[in-house]
């Protein structure tokens, strides 16, 4: 009965399979070290991450299973959920044994919520993409607050990035209180962010005809408030503009 | 005036237009500009009617020489009007744009003092945008009926999908409502766009390189409820718009009493779930390869506001099922209410894996309270009653709690249908 812990990392999660798989060890658990505690039935291993085993299995599962395997174990990995590890464990090693067509066994429990949980991430991160709200708070700097449930923040910056390529921009994740920084060159994603966020009368205004041109686009006759409340779930209304 | 205001006239004038998609360009972004085109659409926001809003549909202008009697604009209604100048609209879509409020820009306008004219101020804020701003985000353009063929074709070198709206089903109604406009001024440039798109089409495979007219195609939109046509006469004319002039889209508007206009009396409140059946027909006909033929005939040229079209439609022709999940063909289990494109192509993948029990249909999205009574599963059937039209019709049938949450809209339809004979 053996635990693995690693540091959090998406490299770090995929040096775990790696050793697993070499150790012939199945774990009990994967967890990640900021919500471990220590457990004194199992044995806790710890597994530095190792970028070159992270590598390794990356192309293993790109090439053994497929690209798209991949890219449904990544985004499970950002919802963050703790047994998101084992199911992404699960997965990996199912996916070893089936190869390419995995993705079609969806009536096995394990491929259905590997699917399901991406899907949701997925929808996330294209949900922010809507209704994610820049202002300017300095001279052509754009600055954009979010809360996801998932941490979508790394999907969602190559679309703004590639769309606003003559724009600086700052796009802050105040749950995980992580940045994503654009310069009109390449962006990164940091711990860092802005600390006057005040905005300007002329930002001011641009918000108020904002408002004023979704209230008259409206019609009055058509009102329906549960489908907006479909289509822009309540939790996001604080970073929308017209709903403040 | 100030720019309030001017928004807020402008964006109500454009609300009826139902058109908002930003689908179907790839525009990409180019040499550091602004903006960028998503092939799916992407909606940015919903009004409190609750229609996506994705673009920045507004009006040039709601100053109008005509006076169609559907439209809040005419001449003849005493409404506050408003003119924006082609660089205040490029100056707030860029503005907008940059905060991520929309992917783009819709514009429209009233016939201000001339369809030429009207043309060359629509023609004016887009080049503005496309070449002073280096924008490359999302437009679409009206084509204003009667206004030159040449100006249209400029217009559609910069924009990605540009519409002419029909507005009435048939050319009796157009004379009769809308008299200053003809059958021609409309199908002229509709025709033109098609035919400029099938030359491009061509000379791109012998040139690498050929400038990009509407990419995104064009869209047309039909006004429901305001004259007597029926479902059938309606989507026939669509079918037709998708197989002659390759139409993207065609929009259906349930018709919103805006005042007492001529010729119009009597429709109190907008036939919506009349609206919401033309759409479900007509998404059958583009994705489902359904035929209006098929739906609607002569002795029954109305949807039956009930039931859903494919429902209706799979009740009329019981013998064709029940169908086997397990062996089924794709265009087979299109035709099943319950299975959408997704689902089914999901069941053909999941199908190759092992074969599909009843119970894994749901894992799947089969939605099976309708799905069961058309389907086996391993020669299993699951309806639970015989396959028999009534029977099977009693338990689809909306229960009388539904049909209260949704009385308003069927008391509209029943209002309007009542009042059809308005014109004759
Ligand atoms: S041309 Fe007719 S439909 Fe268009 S704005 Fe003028 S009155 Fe309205």
């Amino acid at each position: 009965m053996v635990n693995y812990i690693f540091d959090g990392t998406f490299d770090g999660l995929m040096t775990v399979i790696y050793v697993s798989y070499y150790n012939h060890q199945v774990p009990n658990d994967i967890l990640s070290e900021n919500s471990y505690q220590k457990n004194f039935l199992g044995d806790d291993i710890y597994i530095s991450t190792d970028i070159n085993k992270s590598n390794k299995v990356q192309n293993a599962i790109k090439n053994k299973i497929s690209k798209e395997a991949l890219k449904n174990i990544y985004y499970v990995y950002l919802s963050e959920l703790e047994s998101s590890y084992m199911l992404i464990y699960k997965y990996v090693r199912l996916g070893f044994k089936i190869g390419r067509k995995i993705n079609y066994f969806l009536q096995n429990d394990i491929v259905n919520d590997v699917i399901k949980l991406s899907q949701r991430i997925n929808h996330e991160a294209y949900k922010m993409i809507e209704l994610i709200r820049f202002k300017e708070i300095k001279n052509g700097l754009f600055y954009a607050k979010i809360h996801p449930d998932y941490n979508v923040l790394p999907l969602i910056v190559p679309h703004f990035a590639e769309r606003f390529q003559d724009q600086y921009f700052v796009i802050h994740d105040v749950k995980r209180n992580l940045s994503a920084v654009y310069d009109k060159k390449s962006w990164i994603i940091t711990d860092i962010s802005p600390e006057n966020t005040l905005i300007t009368k002329e930002e001011e205004d641009f918000e108020n005809l904002w408002k004023i041109y979704h209230k008259n686009i409206s019609i009055e006759e058509r009102k329906n408030l549960r489908l907006q409340r479909q289509h822009m779930p309540k939790k996001y209304w604080d970073i929308l503009i017209e709903k403040q | 005036m100030e720019l309030y205001d001017k928004i807020r006239i402008l964006a109500d004038a454009a609300k009826y237009d139902v058109s908002c998609s930003s689908s179907g360009s790839n525009r990409e972004n180019k040499n550091g500009g602004i903006g960028n085109a998503s092939f799916y659409g992407i909606c940015h926001s919903w009004s409190d009617d609750g229609r996506c809003i994705s673009l920045l549909k507004i009006l040039f202008t709601n100053i109008c020489i005509y006076n169609c009697s559907y439209c809040v604009n005419r001449c003849s209604n005493d409404i506050e009007r408003a003119l924006f100048t082609p660089d205040e609209l490029a100056d707030l879509t860029i503005n907008f744009y940059r905060r991520n409020y929309i992917e783009g820009l819709f514009l429209s306008s009233a016939v201000y003092k001339s369809p030429d004219y009207t043309m060359e101020l629509l023609i004016k804020t887009v080049k503005k945008l496309r070449e002073d701003y280096n924008f490359n985000g999302y437009i679409h353009l009206k084509a204003i009926p009667g206004a030159d063929i040449n100006l249209i074709r400029l217009a559609g070198l910069y924009a990605d999908r540009m519409s002419v709206n029909i507005e009435l089903p048939s050319e009796k109604s157009l004379k009769l409502l809308a008299p200053q406009k003809t059958k021609e001024s409309i199908i002229k440039p509709m025709s033109f766009i098609h035919n400029q798109l099938l030359e491009k089409s061509d000379s791109k495979k012998l040139m690498r390189y050929s400038d990009k007219f509407v990419p995104a195609g064009q869209t047309t939109q039909l006004i429901i409820g305001a004259t007597p046509e029926s479902d059938r006469t309606i989507l026939k004319l669509s079918e037709n718009l998708y197989k002659l002039y390759s139409l993207k889209r065609v929009y259906y508007s349930a018709y919103i009493p805006v005042s007492n206009g001529n010729n119009i009396s009597g429709v109190t409140s907008p036939p919506l779930l009349r609206e919401h059946r033309l759409y479900q027909a007509d998404w059958l006909l583009r994705y489902y390869n359904f035929t209006a033929d098929e739906l609607l005939n002569e002795k029954n040229p109305n949807f039956n506001i009930s039931l859903d079209p494919k429902v209706d439609w799979a009740l009329k022709n019981l013998s064709l099922f029940p169908v086997e999940v397990n062996t089924a063909d794709y265009n087979t289990l299109l035709r099943v209410p319950g299975i959408g494109v997704r689902t089914a192509k999901r069941i053909i993948s999941a199908r190759k894996a092992s074969s599909l029990s009843y119970d894994s249909l749901k894992k799947l999205g089969v939605v099976l309270k309708r799905a069961k009574y058309f389907i086996t599963c391993n020669g299993k059937y699951y309806g639970g009653c015989e396959i028999e039209t009534n029977k099977i019709k009693n338990k689809l049938l909306p229960k009388s709690n539904v049909l209260e949450g949704q009385l308003s809209i069927f008391d509209s339809f029943y209002k309007t249908e009542n009042n059809l004979p308005i014109i004759v």
